[in-house]
């Protein structure tokens, strides 16, 4: 753990008080200046480290577990450092006489080569399909005790979690669409049976943070990525008989969730660091891109983006990553060259998750 | 379902949504039963120590949550195993996280209170049962949160801070099941709450290390333990409700080991004439857990101590911040 000083305080003038402070007080005391004196390292020798000891490239390493809850179609806990998340992917039947204003989606024929992501988002957004919820209040941090309502972080939290899952079109409709093929007709062999949709797979993805230590969004994020992929979905069917949907719960019908595509999103929080410190000395770089933000980063950082790739679209590996999403607030720090860096830090990034994500699942 | 018009979270489809129904126990009686699990352990045996491999044992682990003050969490495995026919799940495990918050200043709206205000939250995810629950809390849950404030008000010596507060959020990310699923269904889902007797046990002591971890003080350490009666006459230690059909009676405690005395006491249906044997044999299954929480006592001192050695080596190599 490399200890820095505070090198642009000015030396010259003696009679200045030099206040010097344990860590943890001057961390609370004065977190800006704090984290400044981290980065701006004296010894231009060394890469200068954050107060967690990771560089500003730094992302924390991902640690992936997946089923180990017993009720879930799919499940997955996922560590980001100190915060870590529990996702519970639970699959319910909706059938097709309580869907409300189905008219316009009526079912498609037989031929699902012609897949159109655009139709199905509507589809799917519509009738709700997917219902994501996230709980902060289980005790995770300070800030969220239970018994009150779902803080405006949480609700935003959620919103971005739900419009990414609609925007990149994760889930496919096929997967969720519960059809029955009635057997043809006797009187008329040559037709061919249409066939019907019977309901649909709504799938509950409830996300339970045990610990949060900032970059709440990227450990939702991974830890649904990781429970959908880990999602079976039990073979159903009409049963003509008793006029219902039944499943099969034989393991080897069951099918899993195919996504499309691996969008992994990361985090990067703007360091604004105070100009006038160093008030005779030459302009120098006083803004840095923090990778990943702990909690106490979050806390003093007032500019943040998300950059949401996925790479594999293209054969070329991390060389060829599409760009999902970017979302950026708070400050204007981060222009369009620097965002180009960001961009590749996000590529670089997804490497790092997509392997983590696959050698679990 | 209260849950249709909140507006805070993303909500379900207006039309109701229903859990799958599979389709062989329903056509075929027989298959039903022959998922029926059956308790592979002696009436006396602990679910802890069933097992030996080191995969399937209890977990229980301090220190989850950083931020907290104090945190735990707790895992028995079930002893059943899953089938690898079937996508049912044959009986549940029980998985808890607490997490302590404090003590910290009441609020300045609060009235005065001379000791530690205790508030306690007990909160199942929705993917804890196997019928999905909301993110409101219902009666069981608040029933379960006074039974636990009440274990643990005995314990904690709460004189030593006044004015304060502390609150105690616990978790059930999967807990047991009130029957086996088979027969609920045939009995019109109407749970006995068998199933809530386990969680409050392990609610009880997943708190209790918590505590330990967060350094508060207590007069002793509180482990919980189920013990139960079955038609027949028999006493089964931390009985499984899925792997039992005739469950007649349980019993949870709150139990203090080295003091011999019960801080809470949850009796449930007919004890018969001698209901000491009960409380007695819920009393010995939660010594079970006294091993475990003082092994992990022990454990947490250890880690705690090494940390602070660390802390005050780096210290000297620290160069002082100024600013």
């Amino acid at each position: 753990m490399a200890a820095t000083t505070a090198a642009a305080a000015p030396q010259d003038s003696a009679h200045a008080p030099a206040l010097t402070f344990p860590r943890p007080i001057f961390a609370a005391v004065a977190p800006h200046p704090f984290l400044q004196a981290h980065l701006a390292a004296s010894q231009p020798s060394k890469t200068p480290l954050r107060a967690n000891s990771r560089t500003a490239h730094d992302f924390r390493r991902v640690g992936i577990n997946t089923g180990s809850l017993t009720h879930c179609n799919g499940s997955a806990v996922v560590r980001l450092g100190n915060t870590s998340a529990v996702c519970g992917v639970r699959a319910e039947i909706l059938h097709e006489a309580h869907v409300q204003g189905t008219a316009d989606f009526a079912p498609s024929t037989g031929n699902e080569a012609e897949e159109d992501p655009e139709r199905e988002r509507e589809e799917i957004e519509s009738l709700r399909l997917l219902v994501p919820n996230v709980e902060l209040s289980t005790g995770s941090t300070p800030q969220h005790i239970p018994g009150n309502a779902p803080s405006s972080f949480a609700q935003t939290l959620i919103t971005r979690v739900q419009s990414l899952l609609l925007s990149t079109s994760l889930v496919r409709l096929s997967d969720l669409r519960i059809l029955y093929t009635p057997p043809s007709n006797l009187d008329d062999p040559d037709v061919e049976p249409v066939p019907q949709l019977k309901g649909y797979w709504v799938l509950y993805i409830d996300i339970f943070y045990i610990s949060i230590d900032g970059n709440a969004f990227d450990a939702a994020w991974v830890a649904i990525l990781a429970a959908l992929k880990n999602s079976v979905i039990p073979h159903a069917f009409w049963d003509e008989d008793l006029e219902t949907i039944l499943c099969s719960d034989v393991p080897s019908e069951a099918h899993p969730l195919t996504l499309r595509g691996l969008p992994i999103p990361s985090t990067f929080a703007v360091f604004e660091g105070k100009r006038d410190w160093n008030e005779t000395g030459e302009e120098e770089e006083a803004d840095w891109v923090l990778s990943d933000p702990d909690a106490f980063e979050e806390s003093v950082c007032r500019e943040s983006v998300c950059v949401v790739v996925d790479c594999t679209g293209g054969n070329k590996g991390t060389k060829d990553g599409i760009l999902k999403r970017l979302e950026k607030s708070g400050g204007g720090v981060v222009e369009r060259d620097a965002m180009k860096g960001l961009v590749k830090r996000a590529v670089d990034r997804w490497a790092e998750v997509e392997k983590a994500t696959n050698a679990k699942s | 379902m209260a849950a249709n018009t909140d507006r805070r979270r993303i909500n379900a489809p207006s039309g109701g949504t229903s859990a799958p129904v599979f389709a062989k126990p329903v056509k075929a009686p027989g298959y039903l039963q022959s998922l029926r699990p059956n308790r592979t352990r002696g009436p006396n045996e602990l679910r802890k120590t069933c097992k030996q491999t080191n995969s399937i044992r209890t977990v229980l682990q301090t220190g989850v949550v950083p931020s907290a003050s104090g945190s735990a969490y707790l895992e028995v495995p079930t002893t059943t195993a899953s089938s690898q026919s079937s996508l049912i799940p044959p009986t549940s495990s029980l998985k808890i996280a607490a997490s302590i918050q404090g003590p910290k200043p009441l609020p300045r709206s609060a009235p005065f209170s001379p000791t530690l205000v205790l508030t306690t939250t007990v909160k199942f995810a929705p993917f804890a049962t196997r019928y999905r629950r909301g993110y409101i809390r219902d009666s069981a849950e608040r029933d379960l949160g006074v039974h636990l404030e009440a274990a643990l008000r005995g314990v904690i010596i709460g004189e030593r801070w006044p004015k304060s507060g502390l609150e105690v959020v616990i978790t059930i990310l999967e807990g047991d099941e009130d029957a086996w699923w088979g027969d609920d269904k045939a009995e019109g889902g109407a749970g006995s709450g068998w199933g809530l007797l386990n969680v409050l046990a392990g609610c009880i002591t997943v708190a209790s290390a918590a505590i330990m971890d967060a350094s508060i003080d207590c007069v002793d350490m509180v482990a919980g333990g189920v013990a139960a009666i079955t038609a027949d006459g028999q006493k089964v230690l931390e009985p499984c409700p899925a792997e039992h059909q005739d469950l007649v009676a349980a019993c949870a405690v709150g139990y203090l080991a080295s003091r011999d005395e019960i801080t809470e006491l949850w009796l449930k249906g007919e004890v018969g004439a001698d209901p000491d044997e009960l409380i007695e044999g819920a009393t010995h299954a939660a010594m079970g857990s006294v091993s475990v929480l003082r092994e992990v006592l022990l454990e947490s001192m250890g880690t705690k101590t090494k940390v602070a050695n660390e802390v005050s080596k780096r210290k000297l190599e620290d160069v002082e911040m100024t600013g």
